[in-house]
């Protein structure tokens, strides 16, 4: 049986990738800055995040950069590869890295959405070939993961956890 | 796609409920929302119309906890299984690392049941991905309906790959744990 497609992140990947966040959360002034995966899970987060469930909106983002690929593929477009949420006090400028990831930027007022989107796209090219290694790398890291005894672990696990 | 952070010590795998408009896909998701154990369970998101039928999804994040020093989540999804949110189960499949899929018992259902299976093969097709060889089992809910459909029937008509299947009344919890049993193991078996 084939193994699912997955991702794997390793150290120094991580460290590369929260770099280029650190910075465009710096130099956009953003309140946090997200990257995720196109089914919503969290890679990094940078800045102010406080006790805001990340979780919970990361699913809501994909799912509506999901939604809105839809809406592109309707209306004869190749893609829509940004959206922007505009809120009273915060607004959330998010952007497709390749195909598989997003970068989301949360600002405030006093940041100018025009140099959100220079930067996020800058940020973005510079993310997209880690990502790229992300994709096709990995294999090595995950093997020393999941193994037999892991996923005998988290199967004994689940039955623990939802017995009838 | 699922996702192992070595750096975090974090492993997500998205799993995805799907099937015909009330079929009861979000009763599943409640009933573990309402009933796995407390540190497990995180915050269950509804996006619904006024009338509580799912519009675009419901999501449950599921924390098993720290295992050999990763902590393990499985985040939980519904499908809106009205027709005319065809789109939008795509929008929400996509990455799906584990799909259940759950059959409304009922007699006037079956036709609708086997739809919705084609509507997933043909969705999961386009994703590049083939349902025969991805962590999948099916639901056949509403035990409790007059006249349900037997299940010889059922897995005749739907079940064609012979994956594993619970007889569920998703209201009352009957199957619902043993389904989430089987399809994180699955998904486990494939990581």
């Amino acid at each position: 049986m084939e193994q699912l497609t997955n991702v794997v992140v390793s150290e120094s990947e991580l460290g590369n990738i929260a770099r280029v966040l650190g910075r465009l959360t710096q130099d956009t002034g953003a309140s946090h800055v997200l990257l995720l995966d196109k089914s919503g899970q969290l890679i990094s987060a940078q800045g102010q995040v406080g006790n805001r469930d990340i979780i919970a909106l990361g699913a809501l983002l994909a799912g509506a950069f999901s939604s809105s690929r839809q809406v592109a593929e309707i209306l004869g477009e190749h893609d829509f590869r940004t959206i922007l949420q505009q809120g009273v006090h915060e607004s959330l400028y998010t952007t497709l890295i390749g195909d598989q990831w997003l970068l989301v930027v949360v600002f405030d007022k006093q940041t100018h959405i025009g140099l959100v989107k220079l930067l996020a796209r800058r940020g973005a090219d510079e993310l997209e070939r880690t990502l790229e290694r992300v994709l096709t790398g990995g294999a090595q890291a995950k093997e020393q993961v999941i193994n037999v005894q892991f996923r005998n672990s988290v199967a004994n696990t689940i039955d623990l956890l939802f017995q009838d | 796609m699922a996702l192992i952070n070595v750096a975090s010590h974090e492993i997500q795998c998205k799993i995805v409920y799907y099937g015909t408009g009330f079929c009861g896909k979000t009763t599943n998701l409640q009933y573990i929302h309402q009933n796995a154990p407390q540190p497990a369970r995180g915050k269950m998101l509804s996006i619904a119309t006024e009338s509580e039928r799912t519009l675009f999804f419901d999501f449950l994040p599921i924390d098993l906890g720290t295992i050999h020093g990763f902590r393990v989540r499985f985040h939980m999804y519904t499908v809106p299984g009205q027709v005319l949110y065809e789109r939008t189960r795509v929008a929400v499949l996509n990455g799906a690392d584990g799909i259940v899929f759950v059959a409304d018992s009922a007699p006037d259902k079956l036709e609708e049941n086997f739809q919705s299976l084609i509507e997933l093969e043909t969705n999961m097709r386009r994703m590049g991905k083939d349902l025969g060889d991805f962590p999948f089992v099916m639901q056949w809910n509403k035990r409790d309906v007059r006249a349900a459909v037997p299940i010889a029937t059922l897995d005749r008509y739907l079940n064609r790959r012979r994956v594993e299947a619970f007889e569920a009344i998703a209201t009352s919890g009957m199957g619902v744990f043993p389904t989430l049993r089987a399809i994180g193991k699955a998904v486990m078996a494939r990581l």
